[in-house]
């Protein structure tokens, strides 16, 4: 009798970690990572290309280096906003 | 009977009792970027945006006191590199000649997102101003407000209405596609971007530091295991070091793209492409 | 916090738990977690003091500290520039006199080399004629001579001839005994040795 009530002192102490707020959260911390996760996958691959086409680019004609320079950093800025949109979305999900 | 005690002790091995205050916790992310109030009203973000402008003007002041006739050095020298880089760098790319007018207003914001940008990385304040939506949503509305201005006062209001929303060159079905978006682009993603591109990215560089310092800190004042934990330490503060390094970078990019971006929208409000 | 509990008997009774510090702690982070303001919205005095401090820093930099500075860097832009354009300006004047004295220097040494080939010239002439001079003194000279010398050979052959001619009487007389005409006796001896001559 000892133990069953040892048992329901601990599944109540598991279950009171999960009340439904604490439930949502929960299930709402997992998707902001996995938000976060998906939205960084396309603006990777894609900084990379432009960083990649830009050198080649600058290693072609070194006398274009700089407006190759500033159209890259425009290009990754348009990029990179999709990755900081889905970290803004990891905020919003974390914690609004 | 012995299996069932078993499992007890092995359930309560995996939940661990709540406010036992062991280990690594996050704290709550208000705490790391809610500031008090020193005085009603003032708090450390306002303290370092006011600073900003005033370092600025310091530095401008007395690069201009100083005898323009020698050679430029010290604070003189730092505003005119800082005057030239936006010149070149940033208005002839983008707008070409014509757009010299605009050195003042890109300069100033220029500077004042890059000492904004900056306390991020010092020691002991530690905060960038701009990983609050405050300033970064005023900035962002200011340039929508100047590049629209811009857009009309040159092309009349229904020409740059026209020119936004039926960009020319693109074949007349195709409007019914283009329209839209170019509405959207132009008026709100525009904005938005600017201002979550700023924020976002200086508040996940203060998140970096912010977490790497509390995992050093955590390891290396650990309790148990120490011999073991304490090395282990060392890796996040050497990471730590590496990554404010990383955010200097970060702090000036991001000033950069700002203001380029700025002088790209309103380049484009200028001269339209016909 | 009120938590389900699965009795022994399989009822679902509902618990109070009202344990420590369990209750006190989780719920006060909760509200500060969720009743606190979204991280993301912007605080309303950060964005009226960072508005207010970027506005006036952009009038301030606008209306007097940008034109100032921009005066300046104009100013000694403008310097330099007229500097290098001064120096350049100097360089060609320099360039030019040196050019000028060039050509000057060409000038006077075509002179002194027209200078040095006249008397070059005068002088040979000089020497020309002495030498032509000095050639016709020799030519008189050697004609005199050589005058003398005709003179002289021929006097020693009429003297020859005179000679020829008594001894040519002589031997005559004696062998024939008369003397002969002495005119015959010369226009022989003068034959003969015109052709003794001439042979």
């Amino acid at each position: 009798m000892e133990a069953l009530t040892r048992i329901a002192h601990v599944s109540a102490r598991v279950a009171a970690e999960l009340t439904p707020a604490e439930l949502k959260a929960n299930s709402a911390a997992q998707m902001a990572g996995l938000a976060y996760g998906l939205a960084a996958i396309g603006p990777g691959i894609g900084i990379g290309m432009i960083f990649g086409k830009a050198i080649e680019a600058m290693a072609r004609q070194p006398e274009s280096a700089g407006m190759v320079r500033t159209t890259m950093f425009l290009g990754v800025a348009f990029t990179e906003a999709l990755a900081l949109i889905g970290f803004v979305a990891f905020i919003l999900l974390k914690f609004a | 009977m012995f299996s069932t005690q078993l499992a007890i002790q092995v359930v309560e091995k995996l939940v661990p009792a709540a406010g036992e205050g062991r280990g690594f916790s996050f704290p709550p992310i208000n705490t790391i970027l809610r500031w008090k109030d020193v005085v009603p009203g003032i708090n450390k973000v306002v303290i370092i945006a006011i600073l900003s402008a005033l370092i600025g003007t310091v530095l401008f002041l007395v690069a201009s006191m100083k005898d323009a006739r020698k050679a430029p050095k010290g604070a003189r020298n730092l505003a005119e590199i800082i005057v030239e880089f936006i010149e070149k760098n940033i208005i002839m790319e983008t707008m070409g000649k014509s757009g010299m007018g605009w050195t003042p207003f890109l300069l100033t914001m220029f500077v004042f997102i890059y000492l904004c940008n900056l306390p991020g990385i010092i020691p002991f304040i530690q905060m960038p101003a701009t990983a609050r939506m405050g300033i970064p949503a005023f900035m962002a509305l200011l340039v929508w407000v100047v590049f629209n201005a811009t857009g009309i006062k040159h092309q009349g209001l229904f020409g740059y209405f026209k020119n936004v929303l039926f960009p020319p060159g693109v074949p007349k079905a195709l409007y019914i596609l283009v329209t839209p978006i170019e509405l959207i682009s132009t008026l709100v993603v525009r904005p938005f971007s600017l201002a979550v591109r700023l924020f976002a990215n200086m508040l996940a560089g203060h998140l970096l530091l912010v977490i790497f310092a509390l995992l050093s800190q955590s390891l290396i004042q650990a309790e148990t295991m120490r011999f073991f934990l304490i090395p282990i330490g060392v890796l996040p503060f050497g990471l730590l070091i590496f990554l404010t390094a990383f955010e200097i970078l970060v702090a000036f990019l991001q000033a950069y793209i700002f203001t380029v971006l700025t002088a790209v929208y309103i380049g484009g409000a200028t001269h339209p492409e016909h | 916090m009120r938590v389900h509990v699965t009795t022994l008997q399989g009822d679902l009774v509902e618990v109070r738990v009202s344990s420590e510090e369990e209750t006190t702690s989780g719920e006060a982070t909760t509200t500060a977690e969720t009743t606190g303001p979204n991280p993301i919205s912007p605080e309303g005095k950060e964005l009226i003091w960072g508005a207010g401090s970027f506005l006036v820093f952009l009038v301030i930099m606008r209306v007097f500290l940008f034109p100032k500075l921009k005066k300046g860097m104009d100013a000694r832009y403008n310097g330099i520039r007229e500097d290098f354009e001064q120096a350049d300006a100097t360089r060609t004047a320099a360039k030019t006199d040196v050019s000028k004295y060039e050509a000057a220097l060409a000038e006077v040494r075509a002179e002194a080399s027209a200078r040095v080939d006249k008397a070059r010239q005068t002088l040979d002439e000089e020497r020309s004629a002495k030498i032509a001079e000095a050639n016709a003194r020799i030519a008189t000279k050697r004609a005199a001579a050589d005058a003398e010398i005709s003179a002289a050979r021929l006097a020693v052959r009429d003297q020859v001839a005179a000679a020829v001619a008594s001894v040519t009487e002589r031997t005559t007389q004696l062998a024939v005994g008369k003397s002969p005409d002495a005119g015959v006796v010369q226009k022989a001896v003068q034959q003969v040795m015109q052709t003794g001559a001439r042979s």
